[in-house]
């Protein structure tokens, strides 16, 4: 997913208007956005744009998971669930190539750079459903040695 | 009178009127040079329509002759100067000419998208814009420049006797003050000009209405003529319709018509190529002939995304996901398979998207972010049912949890069970952590070089000097960047340690833990301005920029999970308490019910005490 200079150069100009019109439509993205104020909305979807930025400039699997393990951690210590959370981080990336979409038309960095948007976007709710996957499988683990914990208890 | 000059659809045409004999009004529709213009002409014996075409013809030729040389704006106002000074000269040498004259409403249309009016006198101009009418002049009378020195209301406007006389008109003197509006055109715009004879015949909404109706310009300046004869046609009546070219399809239309239509044209392709990767031999669709699996999964898919591209009903992107992983989870299936599975089908969907962009590439741009999306919208209802079973494992475990406790402090297990555990190398280990922060997994793959080990510590040094003395947090931020990136293992061990000794050489006070986060993003801009620095070849810089980017990252992720581990029992409060609103919500939801039914009952009761011909009257 590496990607030239000149799509991460045009997402970073892009990014003043792709946060705007995040902050406008924060109140559908996630009830817990809506609920923030304006600053901290602010902060907290700026952090996603941005390494959605680094995301598209180094094309690092590995720090983009380690980023969505910290987001869904944040997020879950909110009580904010990852359904939720998936469905924020997709709407951001959505939001993201409908904004290269609408103010690059007619270029190909426009084109690249929405498609680029929407196969990141791809990338994030599979690496999201892959982290909920794996920390679903920890827990049946857990709930599978209590269990027999349960069963030796009563046994004795 | 339809052209095509421009992009521009435009429509002009004039009527005498009922009642008089004479049409005074003149126009210019001139597509070649994109000059629009209506004249109303007045004066006794004839003057009044050789006022209007003197100044047409002469803003005509000034036109033709100063375009190429003048800006748009001063060349329409010079024109129609000219014009003003034509008819003011003509008028002088004949008596029965003096005090002849002439209103003019002017469009000169420097390109689809750009446009300028100009006025003297009454005539208007209006654009219709997204259906709505609005109007670009204002009548130069009398009574409006009363109105608008504040010396009128604009009731007493209405019935003022003079609101008809004109303030300025071409003619009157050899110079005219001349009013001018910059438009900036939108696809689909219609500008209108027009003579008194049709907005003093006809209402606001029926030039609206007809404005706005669709029909090709040509008709409906016809049409607007006609409304001004039915409303009376008092006075001679010109109109020009202007249409700026309307938008392209949109996007979203082309997806809808021609993306639908190739993806469908292409179903039997995405069901080879779906089978050509082995999805027939996929674990869910196990027991079921081949192409028993390829209709139920991939035809499937297939008509679902066509549902979705075209916005018609059906079983869409959504439902078709719910239905596999929902049948597939049920069974207590695994995630891998389920995975694979819906990477077969999003590859095989690329794949045939790719043959489609080569056919035409725009339309297979499209399609690509649409099938895309699609795919998404099926990660997310995969999503929401993981969740799902996320959110019922973890009330089992809860419960179980629970229970254990009771147990244990009944005293019916005896700990002891757990040194046998611990012997079969079984013994249970609950990590009461944060969900999802777990610190034993590597998050990159390769080793690191010594070149690379060598690049990073330059760049740290190079940043280290960068760094205020006084910034002591960031110093030791940055020695731990430089451990973690060159960290072989690429694992989450060396961020924990470092986390740990950043989260405690700072003490958690008034100001929150902001200053330390502040701190992190410091570090992250100071290393990434000295990858720059270094001199190293750009493949080395990208590699150390990508090692000190995830180091960071993994540090962040770090450094969150303890404090995030700090508030935790916050957090558990937090839950707990929001259960109990939950609780509490569907309590009172009840109670208003049960509340509901009482009044009803209540209602019904007194209604049914009432005489037959006043019962069902009874109001609550």
């Amino acid at each position: 997913m590496s990607t030239e200079d000149p799509l991460a150069r045009a997402y970073a100009n892009l990014r003043p208007k792709v946060l705007q019109r995040l902050l406008d439509m924060r109140a559908t993205l996630d009830p817990s956005l809506g609920r923030l104020d304006e600053p901290t909305a602010r902060a907290q979807i700026s952090a996603v744009l941005e390494h959605l930025g680094n995301f598209l400039a180094t094309g690092d699997l590995g720090s983009h998971r380690a980023f969505l393990q910290t987001f869904l951690a944040m997020r879950a210590a909110e009580a904010q669930g990852p359904a939720a959370v998936l469905a924020m981080l997709v709407a951001v990336g959505d939001t993201a190539a409908q904004v290269a979409q609408d103010e690059l038309a007619g270029s190909t960095d426009g084109a690249e750079l929405t498609l680029l948007l929407t196969r990141v976007t791809a990338t994030t709710a599979r690496a999201v459903n892959d982290l909920v996957a794996e920390e679903l499988a920890r827990r049946v683990g857990q709930w599978n040695e209590l269990a027999m914990r349960e069963r030796k208890g009563q046994s004795s | 009178m339809t052209t095509a000059q421009q992009g521009l659809r435009v429509a002009g045409d004039t009527n005498v009127g009922k009642v008089r004999t004479t049409n005074e009004d003149s126009m210019i529709v001139d597509p070649v040079r994109g000059l629009y213009v209506v004249l109303d002409g007045m004066g006794g014996a004839n003057a009044g329509d050789v006022a209007s075409q003197t100044a047409r013809d002469a803003i005509k030729e000034f036109v033709m002759q100063r375009r190429l040389t003048m800006e748009p704006r001063a060349l329409l106002e010079a024109a129609i100067q000219h014009g003003s000074a034509t008819v003011f000269e003509a008028a002088q040498q004949s008596r029965e000419r003096h005090g002849m004259g002439t209103t003019v409403v002017a469009c000169y249309v420097v390109d689809p998208k750009r446009a300028v009016v100009a006025h003297v006198g009454d005539s208007r101009a209006y654009l219709l814009r997204n259906g709505r009418v609005q109007m670009l002049t204002r009548d130069h009378t009398i009574v409006e420049e009363l109105v608008d020195r504040g010396l009128l209301s604009a009731e007493e406007a209405e019935r003022h006797p003079y609101k008809n006389v004109l303030s300025r008109n071409l003619g009157a003197k050899p110079d005219a003050r001349v009013d001018l509006v910059d438009v900036e055109l939108k696809p689909g715009d219609r500008l209108m000009l027009c003579s008194d004879g049709l907005y003093g015949y006809a209402s606001a909404e029926a030039i609206q209405y007809l404005l706005g109706s669709g029909d090709a310009p040509e008709h409906v300046a016809r049409d607007l003529i006609d409304l001004a004869l039915r409303g009376g046609g008092g006075d001679n009546v010109t109109t020009i319709v202007i249409e700026a070219p309307q938008p392209l399809p949109s996007s979203t239309q082309v997806v809808r018509t021609s993306g639908a239509i190739a993806w469908w044209q292409h179903r039997a392709r995405f069901l080879q190529i779906a089978r050509d990767r082995g999805l027939p031999k996929n674990p869910i669709v196990r027991g079921l002939d081949p192409e028993e699996a390829l209709e139920l999964v991939a035809n499937s898919l297939c008509q679902a995304i066509f549902h979705d591209l075209e916005k018609s009903t059906g079983v869409n992107v959504w439902t078709f996901a719910q239905n596999i992983a929902g049948g597939w989870f049920e069974r207590s299936g695994e995630w891998a398979p389920l995975r694979a599975l819906m990477d077969i089908l999003a590859t095989s969907a690329r794949a045939v998207v790719d043959e489609i962009g080569v056919a035409d590439a725009n339309l297979g741009f499209l399609l690509s972010v649409a099938v895309s999306r699609a795919l998404v919208v099926a990660e997310l209802a995969i999503g929401g049912l993981l969740a799902d079973r996320l959110n019922r494992v973890d009330a089992e475990l809860i419960k179980v949890h629970a229970a254990m406790q009771e147990t244990i402090l009944d005293g019916q297990i005896d700990t002891s069970q757990d040194s046998a555990l611990e012997d079969t190398g079984d013994r249970f280990i609950d990590r009461p952590t944060v969900p999802f922060m777990r610190p034993d997994r590597p998050v990159s793959g390769p080793g690191v070089s010594s070149e690379l080990i060598a690049a990073i510590e330059k760049t740290i040094t190079i940043a280290r000097g960068r760094t205020s003395p006084r910034a002591e947090l960031v110093k030791q931020i940055l020695a731990s960047l430089e451990t973690i990136a060159i960290d072989a293992t690429g694992n989450f061990a060396s961020a924990v340690i470092a986390a740990r000794e950043i989260y405690g050489i700072r003490s958690v006070d008034d100001t929150g833990i902001m200053p330390l986060f502040d701190a992190l993003d410091q570090a992250r801009i100071i290393t990434a301005a000295s990858v720059h620095q270094i001199s190293a070849p750009d493949a080395m810089r990208a590699k150390v920029l990508r090692a000190l980017s995830g180091a960071h990252q993994r540090l962040v992720g770090a450094t969150t999970g303890l404090v995030l581990e700090a508030v935790a029992p916050y957090s558990d409060r937090l839950r707990e308490v929001q259960a109990k609103t939950g609780e509490l919500r569907d309590a009172v939801a009840k109670s208003e019910r049960k509340r509901a039914d009482l009044e009803r009952k209540w209602a019904t009761t007194i209604d049914n005490s009432q005489p037959w011909e006043k019962r069902g009257t009874t109001e609550w």
